[in-house]
């Protein structure tokens, strides 16, 4: 037999390529993966260290517990930056790989927003922390959400300070970006509802330096009452001490940000005796205590909603894909509408068809620097 | 009434942080023609040594911040070495880029070494301000002021009183003449970039207690003292220090009255405002083409 230069070329390719492929085809088939975009650098990297420790140890519970469909999970995890063009990049780092069947996508919403479009064209489920309402109802159908939403959380701090502290006057205060700006309107609309209509309405821009405009607007106010979404911890920090340092010690119900850990490290005392709703709180349920538990043991650092979210998500994903017992897309989306009663961290899942998760808050006060669990409020739509 | 002087009185603090930070970008342009884009990770990099000597050392806060000092002036030895000096007989561009390389180099270093997490660095005093009467005076933003003026009159004193301060200004105005004149050049933008790096490490030092210590922060305060600078007139001393105490008071105020979200806006509105009317800055003088 005489071989062709074209056959021996196609022959020596193939030989070449044959080993590649078939290590591709087994790994391929080895583990089910599951991507995450998470802010390894940027702004939000200590948050995004912890969102990722979170989904590492629900995945080794998950492998530890019999795995996915039979097979080892397998965590991708690329970072977003902490910016909407770094998860965009991200994302489509992700999306390219084939073989991986769910995502994690961000805690923060206009992140999220910055994603979606390319959600949507993919087509497989994505789980997400972003709080603003209109993720989960803007036709997005690919997008789970593992936090309750800005509606509920804003439903419960006006809730908690208009019937519990008995306070009326209100300063809303809120980051400009989609986070703070939906989660300011819906702490707004809850006032207005509840016969309490802000008497400031002030929004702020990430990244400030300097918040002394800001607290003496709220000083001319005359508000007795003050309502918070901060996006970053260092915000935060800065706003808490300059509003103690200019006398301003009026009650404060602040989004889930004011009970995180790094904000607690850096305004230290100027955020004692403030309330803040968490989505996660240790002592609200066995399940958040069990969390809690294995998060300290693993890190030695005290949990919270950055890791509980994605522990919740990692877990609720494999869940559904084992119940679904396939890693087709739109199985995997019905397995996921149909989780209801499910324990997690953050608390009971009850998925509706919008694709949120959890519908209520609970209430939390920073006692000399310890999150004590006050009640959980649950709304029923 | 009261107001206002609240406002003033952060307004020219943060101001204050601006023009220590304007002042090294003026001092290295004066002497290189280039702006050094790493002069923000100067303080970033001071403000990290603070951390390491005196919270994870426990080192005494004086000692710690005389050795973050004494390593920022390392630093700009470095610096001068390694991105300037190199690259010193090119046109300004390939030595801006590098210095936009070592900005992020710094930058990543930071953040490899020491991690993402933002940190607490405790202010010089136990004290955290004094009430005087309705305007509320934080005792850091009292030592940054403080600190700010003595360096004018230092500056001052240093270029127009000292040997050595006109040789480096002489250095910055003509080159080839000071080295005519017997003044080695290289030594000159040696100390420039010393001086430099610990002015830049000296502002982070110093605004540390009250933005926190994080990757970011060099960035945030270089980007507004780079148009702190601009609007005094590249390449003044003085124009430096009263454009980053005008921005920081124009921001304070135009957050205060008109709008908060749109407290950086101001900033850069000045800063198109003086490039449409007035590109030379306030101190600067105007170039004009010979024909």
């Amino acid at each position: 037999m005489k071989l062709t230069r074209r056959e021996f070329s196609a022959g020596l390719a193939a030989g070449l390529a044959a080993p590649a492929l078939l290590r591709s085809a087994h790994a391929q088939g080895a583990t089910i993966k599951i991507g995450m975009c998470a802010p390894v650098t940027g702004p939000a990297a200590e948050s995004g260290g912890y969102a990722i420790k979170g989904a590492k140890l629900a995945l080794e519970a998950v492998n530890k517990a019999g795995g996915i469909l039979g097979k080892q999970g397998e965590l991708i995890v690329e970072d977003d930056q902490t910016t909407n063009p770094g998860i965009v990049l991200a994302f489509s780092k992700l999306a390219s790989q084939s073989d991986i069947v769910g995502f994690l996508g961000s805690i923060r919403s206009t992140q999220v927003h910055a994603m979606a479009p390319d959600v949507l064209k993919l087509g497989k489920p994505v789980m997400i922390g972003g709080t603003d309402p209109n993720l989960t109802h803007m036709g997005n159908k690919w997008l789970f959400r593992f936090r309750p939403n800005d509606s509920y959380s804003g439903r419960v701090i006006a809730e908690y300070g208009v019937s519990t502290l008995g306070k009326k006057k209100w300063a809303v205060l809120h980051s400009t970006d989609a986070f703070g700006t939906a989660g300011g309107k819906a702490l707004t609309e809850a006032l207005q509802k509840l016969g309490a209509p802000p008497v400031l309405d002030q929004g702020y821009a990430n990244q400030s330096q300097d918040f002394t405009p800001v607290v003496l607007a709220i000083k001319q106010s005359g508000a007795d009452i003050l309502g918070s979404y901060f996006t970053f911890e260092n915000d935060l920090g800065i706003f808490a001490r300059q509003l103690r340092q200019l006398g301003v010690n009026i009650p404060w119900v602040g989004s889930p940000s004011i009970v995180n850990i790094t904000a607690l490290k850096l305004a230290g005392p100027a955020l004692y005796n403030t309330y803040g709703v968490a989505d996660y709180a240790e002592d609200s349920s066995d399940a958040s205590k069990a969390f809690g538990k294995i998060y300290r043991d693993a890190t030695k650092v005290a949990p919270d909603n950055q890791s509980a979210w994605t522990y919740d998500a990692v877990t609720v994903l494999a869940a559904a894909i084992n119940k679904a017992g396939s890693t087709e897309p739109e199985k995997i989306r019905d397995a996921i509408l149909a989780i209801k009663k499910f324990p997690g961290a953050e608390g009971e899942y009850n998925f509706d068809q919008n694709g949120d998760g959890l519908h209520g808050y609970n209430i939390v006060k920073n006692d000399k620097g310890k999150i004590v669990f006050d009640k959980h409020i649950e709304s029923n739509d | 009434m009261d107001l206002v002087l609240q406002l003033l009185f952060t307004g020219i603090g943060i101001g204050a942080v601006y023009a220590l930070v304007a002042l090294g970008f003026v001092l290295i342009f004066r002497a290189t023609n280039v702006v050094n884009f790493a002069q923000g990770e100067f303080s970033m990099v001071a403000a990290y040594l603070m951390v390491v000597f005196s919270v994870d050392l426990g080192w005494p806060y004086w000692l710690s911040f005389l050795i973050a000092l004494a390593g920022m002036a390392l630093l700009g030895v470095i610096f001068n070495l390694g991105v300037y000096y190199p690259l010193r007989h090119r046109t300004y561009l390939p030595v801006i880029i590098a210095t936009i390389g070592a900005s992020i180099l710094l930058s990543n270093s930071v953040l490899a070494i020491y991690g993402p997490q933002p940190q607490v660095l405790q202010g010089w005093f136990d004290t955290p301000g004094i009430q005087l009467g309705p305007v509320y005076l934080d005792s850091q933003y009292l030592l940054i002021i403080a600190v700010t003026i003595l360096l004018v009159l230092f500056n001052f004193w240093f270029f127009e009183k000292t040997l050595l301060g006109k040789k480096l200004q002489a250095t910055s105005q003509d080159k080839e003449m000071a080295s005519l004149l017997g003044i080695s050049v290289s030594t000159m933008i040696m100390i420039t970039f010393i001086y430099s790096a610990v002015l830049g490490g000296l502002a982070g030092i110093l605004v540390a207690p009250v933005l926190f210590v994080s990757i970011q922060m060099g960035s945030t305060i270089a980007l507004k003292a780079f148009a702190a600078t601009i609007i005094g007139g590249f390449g003044d001393v003085t124009g430096a220090i009263i454009g980053g105490l005008a921005l920081g008071v124009i921001e304070t105020f135009g957050a205060a009255y008109i709008s908060v979200p749109y407290k950086d806006g101001f900033a850069f509105l000045v800063l198109i405002a003086f490039l449409i009317f007035r590109p030379q800055g306030i101190f600067g003088e105007r170039v004009a083409e010979k024909a």
